[in-house]
């Protein structure tokens, strides 16, 4: 080990982590800024809103009832996104990781495979909700489709680099064991790749979220897109910021969920600190 | 002249060339039933090509390669459970637990889970790994020495008739190498396992086998010593063999008969 790298444990124990401070020091540190840019964003609303229609800039007062009321009578719609953004995800995450370990395992479909989805990469969301609008009926199928085309290649191609990282070292150890192709899979990829599906979900469950609200704008009359759609046709600038409140939160406890899966899943994984 | 009912591991007139040249040439030998044999040799001498053709992973070009009466790399699967190896590096899984690596072989033999973790618990101890709060910790938790001991317990645990150990002491310190080897001698010994050691330690292979074929690149016998315990315990005998394999690992030497022949072993 040398002086630069040492074991998080290592850092916590000397130094009582990163840069001389705790790690409860860096989240009151992280919790102060966040309230500090909260509180700039919510005064600049209240001093535009005293200048401008409230159609345009509606008060931080006005914005925070809508939030209730939103919270209050509305809250199904926000049920109905996040399950339809785990449906997807949780798709594309099995999809993706089976795709990604046939381009990686089987060698006659690597360049068929590895090409579908790198021309899949190239295709441009709008057009996969475009595409989903002209070829499904049903709300439900087209937001899923639209999702599901997305983020599969995210999937395909990490759990592909992943597997092709895999230590020789590792895969010659198991073999002395004299497995099948089922135990290795089992017993080595399937352990080795979970941090690159935990790194796929923590980079594009925002973008997903996103995503979601965007197929539903478009494509169906429930969930929080929709909502969205409907305050800005009805000029509702609170409602659609105070949905946009809600997107921000929600986005954040999302990443906050990958977060303590990532702590739980790669708990045996030491975490080392750059000095 | 060994009984060949006796022989675990068989090698006839061994072949392999990389890109034309020769890793391993005509490569003769055999090895008993409850014998530890080790083959000395410096760096590039073909020891760990010998090894993979004995493990199974590697067809040799000509000559034939024979581990317990089979071809162990046509009949890879059939010696699943009767061969393991342990390597240089101790090649834990990082996301298993000392136990957890111990059972990994268990597992790919099929035993049930309780049974699984009696056995890894009780292996963990035999190579002095004790207590549920060593067993619990992942491998970057551990030090070197005791995650190269959870290695050798993961290797032993599937109870294999033959252990393979390549360069398995030579990455640690002087004094944990020291304890390791002596540990694993014994316990070896104790449970009448077979075992083939590579190493370019001659210290390692006086101290632990009973039998040392040293190997001149490209994989060619060139000496081989009988030890027992009584000349393992002479310190004159130690060194005058010594100085002997550091020779013939310098190549050069007589063919093995000749130099035997002429040390009176």
């Amino acid at each position: 080990m040398t002086d630069a790298l040492r074991s998080g444990a290592d850092m916590t124990a000397a130094s009582g982590g990163a840069g001389g401070r705790s790690t409860a020091a860096l989240i009151r540190r992280d919790l102060w800024a966040n309230a500090v840019v909260i509180l700039l964003i919510v005064g600049s609303m209240q001093v535009w809103s005293q200048f401008a229609p409230n159609y345009v800039m509606p008060s931080p007062s006005e914005t925070a009832s809508a939030t209730g009321t939103i919270l209050g009578s509305q809250f199904g719609d926000i049920l109905i996104t996040l399950l339809r953004l785990f449906y997807a995800v949780g798709f594309a995450m099995v999809a993706g990781c089976l795709i990604g370990a046939a381009m990686a395992m089987i060698r006659p479909l690597q360049p068929y495979l590895k090409s579908l989805v790198v021309i899949n990469t190239g295709i441009p969301a709008l057009s996969w909700m475009l595409f989903a609008i002209f070829w499904f009926k049903d709300a439900e199928t087209r937001i899923f489709f639209i999702l599901a085309m997305i983020l599969i290649p995210f999937y395909a191609l990490n759990i592909y680099d992943g597997i092709r990282a895999l230590s020789t070292d590792l895969v010659e150890m198991v073999e002395t064991f004299r497995p099948t192709r089922l135990h290795v899979f089992l017993y080595l990829i399937v352990p080795h790749i979970v941090p690159y599906v935990l790194m796929t979900t923590k980079s594009i469950i925002g973008y997903a979220a996103r995503m979601t609200v965007f197929a539903e704008l478009l494509s169906s009359n429930i969930g929080m897109g929709a909502r969205m759609g409907l305050a800005q046709n009805n000029f509702h600038m609170d409602q659609v910021i105070a949905w946009t409140v809600l997107l921000v939160v929600l986005n954040l406890s999302l990443q906050a969920l990958v977060a303590g899966a990532e702590r739980l899943l790669l708990r045996w994984r030491p975490e080392v600190v750059v000095r | 002249m060994t009984d060949a009912a006796d022989e675990i591991i068989c090698l006839k007139g061994v072949t392999k060339r990389f890109n034309g040249n020769p890793a391993v040439e005509e490569l003769s030998f055999a090895v008993r039933r409850g014998e530890i044999v080790a083959l000395v040799g410096r760096t590039g001498a073909g020891k760990s090509t010998a090894l993979h053709m004995m493990m199974g992973v590697m067809p040799a070009d000509s000559g034939s390669v024979a581990v317990n009466g089979m071809d162990p790399f046509r009949r890879f699967r059939d010696l699943r459970g009767r061969l393991a190896v342990s390597f240089q590096t101790d090649r834990l899984l990082p996301w298993r637990t000392a136990r957890g690596n111990v059972e990994l072989g268990l597992q790919i033999l099929g035993v049930p889970a309780a049974e699984r973790r009696r056995r890894a618990t009780q292996w963990l101890e035999n190579v002095k790994i004790f207590g549920e709060e060593n067993a619990a910790k992942y491998p970057h938790q551990l030090s070197g020495g005791m995650r190269q001991r959870v290695s050798l317990a993961r290797a032993l645990a599937v109870d294999p008739e033959l252990v393979l150990l390549d360069e398995s002491f030579s990455q640690l310190d002087h004094v944990t190498s020291s304890a390791l080897r002596a540990d694993f001698s014994a316990l070896v010994r104790r449970l009448g396992k077979t075992c083939v050691l590579i190493t370019h330690r001659i210290d390692d292979a006086l101290e632990m086998a009973d039998r040392i074929m040293v190997l001149a690149a490209p994989a060619r016998l060139m000496l081989e010593v009988t030890v027992s315990d009584e000349r393992r315990a002479d310190a004159a005998w130690r060194e005058r063999q010594h100085e002997r394999i550091a020779a013939a690992m310098a190549e050069g030497l007589e063919p093995a008969g000749a130099v035997s022949a002429a040390a009176g072993i």
